[in-house]
């Protein structure tokens, strides 16, 4: 009964505290961003500017495939800047690419070199169309190779080589998230998790700075219980800002149950860390490097995530790797339950080490100043 | 209640200690007196008493319980009322009460009626951040007491109050003292000390340098004294003159037969005065 007493006096201090609002805040500004900055599917559609130096019968003819590619049919007259002159363009919008088609060389140099885009002029020569790229000249060598073989149509294709390759996929009815739904594990680690951490830093400076600490400590009531109605009020918001995020974006799709599961798990790991490294320091100016360093880290596991061709064995060694991709897994439908519960677990198990931990060095040092 | 035998304590643990082997015991229903300037030792021998600070050398019993393996069920039967105000200012009076009686495992007193106590009933749904720095100390005061506390410890429980404010303190310890608590009263304040220990402790520099009742220590210590105005030459003179030295007593009989006198009267030696006698040091 003491926990729960003290569970509500402390989710009654945090609402009236300043740290709940940036909880809050955070979450609002994170969710304004989902929905009104990044889109939904990233552009990856390749931008280029073309040059056609040909004569008007060979231009048409490659004017007309790029107008049949034309994602609506309608051809955009577009007047591009470049170093203070305006150049009349044509723009085409097929699947795969923008195309300006400009009047000139000096244009399309001109354009290429200001907006940072490829440079393409089509020429003719031995009766053969000859492409010549303009790059900035930063590209590697690969890209840069790539663009020389393209248009080799001398190389024979194998068609019975051909058939004997097989491309297949592992699952047919994978639902993939989207590139704004993508993001939100990512968030979800920082602001749902990784705040508790820095968070209930501040809530036990701030009685400790009040003195109610040692109020407390002359009580009948056990340290475990002060720390742990800390910890559940630090997993309920992390609880609350998460679905704040979550719910708008993506409605009833995600498995709510699982990722309740993990918020909690992740919340009390955060937690428990953050009071581990709390009970080592008398304020938060003294604890604010080592906190800020940990959060360092915990967001390194977002270049594996959003790079999966990089993702070294050391990174998967840092608990927020589980975070995301635990996170990600409560969020497709039919995500692979048994790694958020296994990571859910884990992170409890790891979470409970690092309480008992905490709770000890606080025992010895709650009270003491000198 | 309390038995403390040969306690010593060091802050950095190099031989320099903030108490240094003292040994004393404060009996049941008593109200014992912990005396000394500032940094004598007052504050780290409470912290020990109350399981704040961890017990180093030395023996503690505190209302039967070793301290050395503290048994949270001990503070059940303490209360402490610190010096430096400690509540919860995001809550009101009332609130706070309410929350640290649900701390305890005994029967604890209704939160309204030690608001009352101590005076601020009207201000109990006021939020503490919201009190002056007289009132949050009431608030903490009238906390340690949520418990009916067997043994309770105050520390300066009168420091920056008015003196009505005070004496209405003062007046709460020595009806709770009859009820049968026992007080361990840790002052710099001589005056609250005298008119409300059974006995007092005199520590400095982390040592007790005596403990005795104020009564005795005033018989043993005090000198009888007179104070006399007189008028010599036109100014008038104040002097304190022994009643028990030969040469005091001369200089008054000559002063009474030479001089006009305006005001004489016998005037006992304070407690303040018997602490820098007896340590020789005052008491800041």
């Amino acid at each position: 009964m003491k926990l729960w007493y003290s569970f509500l006096k402390e989710l009654k201090l945090s609402s009236k505290s300043f740290y709940f609002y940036i909880e809050i805040g955070m979450a609002l500004f994170l969710l304004a961003l989902l929905l009104l900055v990044i889109p939904n599917e990233f552009n990856t559609k390749t931008t280029q500017y073309l040059f056609l130096d040909l004569d008007e019968s060979l231009s048409t003819q490659m004017i007309e495939s790029y107008k049949s590619a034309d994602l609506d049919g309608n051809i955009e007259d577009v007047n591009v800047k470049a170093n203070g002159v305006k150049h009349d363009t044509k723009l085409y919008v097929t699947e795969t690419e923008k195309v300006y088609i400009v009047s000139s060389k000096e244009a399309l140099l001109d354009i290429s070199k200001s907006e940072k885009k490829l440079g393409v002029i089509v020429t003719l020569k031995d009766n053969l169309l000859k492409y010549d790229y303009y790059l900035q000249g930063y590209e590697t060598e690969k890209y840069e190779n790539f663009f020389k073989i393209l248009h080799n149509n001398s190389g024979q294709i194998d068609k019975s080589t051909l058939e004997t390759q097989r491309v297949m996929k592992l699952s047919e009815d994978l639902n993939i998230l989207s590139d704004r739904e993508n993001v939100i594990p990512s968030l979800l680690t920082f602001n749902g998790s990784l705040m508790g951490l820095f968070i209930i830093a501040a809530y036990v400076f701030l009685d400790k700075k009040e003195g109610i600490v040692t109020a407390y400590a002359v009580t009948a009531s056990k340290v475990w219980v002060y720390l742990m109605s800390k910890v559940g009020v630090l997993m309920l918001t992390s609880v609350f800002t998460s679905l704040l995020l979550i719910i708008p974006v993506m409605g009833f799709g995600p498995n709510y149950a699982l990722i309740l599961i993990f918020l909690l798990a992740s919340g009390f790991f955060s937690s428990a860390l953050g009071l581990v490294v709390t009970s080592f320091y008398e304020n938060i100016m003294q604890a604010f490097g080592v906190i800020y360093l940990i959060m360092v880290a915990m967001l390194l596991p977002n270049i594996a995530y959003f790079i999966p061709s990089w993702s070294p064995l050391w990174i998967k060694f840092i608990p927020s790797y589980y975070f995301l991709y635990a996170f990600k897994e409560g969020l497709v439908s039919h995500g692979n339950t048994g790694f958020v519960l296994m990571s859910a677990g884990g992170l409890l198990l790891l979470g409970c080490v690092l309480f008992v931990f905490a709770n000890y060095r606080f025992k010895k040092t709650l009270t003491v100043s000198a | 209640m309390i038995k403390v035998k040969n306690l010593k304590h060091s802050y950095n643990k190099d031989g320099k200690y903030a108490v240094n082997d003292i040994s004393f015991e404060v009996k049941e229903g008593e109200i014992f007196g912990f005396l000394g300037p500032s940094g004598a030792g007052k504050s780290t021998t409470q912290g020990i008493l109350t399981g704040l600070l961890q017990i180093q050398e030395g023996e503690v019993e505190v209302t039967g319980y070793n301290v050395r393996k503290i048994d949270n069920k001990m503070f059940n039967k303490i209360g402490m009322s610190f010096e430096q105000s400690n509540v919860y200012s995001k809550m009101s009076a009332l609130e706070n009460l309410e929350f640290y009686r649900k701390l305890f495992d005994v029967k604890t007193r209704e939160p309204q009626d030690l608001i009352n106590l101590v005076g601020l009933d009207g201000k109990e749904n006021k939020k503490a951040g919201e009190f002056s720095k007289g009132m949050k100390h009431r608030l903490t005061f009238a906390r340690s007491m949520i418990n009916y506390p067997e043994l309770w410890f105050l520390d300066e429980p009168t420091t920056g109050l008015d003196p009505a404010i005070a004496s209405k303190i003062k007046n709460i310890i020595k009806e709770e003292n009859e009820k049968g608590t026992t007080i361990f009263l840790t002052t710099h304040n001589m005056h609250i000390a005298d008119e409300l220990c059974d006995r007092v402790a005199f520590i400095v520099d982390g040592e007790i340098k005596l403990i005795d009742s104020p009564r005795n220590l005033k018989l043993q210590y005090g000198d009888k004294l007179v104070e006399v105005e007189y008028v010599m030459d036109g100014k008038t003179i104040k002097e304190k003159l022994s009643t028990v030295m030969d040469d005091d007593k001369k200089k008054l009989t000559y002063i009474i037969e030479h001089y006009s006198i305006e005001t004489m009267h016998t005037k006992e030696a304070t407690l303040e005065e018997i602490f820098i006698k007896v340590t020789g040091r005052e008491l800041v």
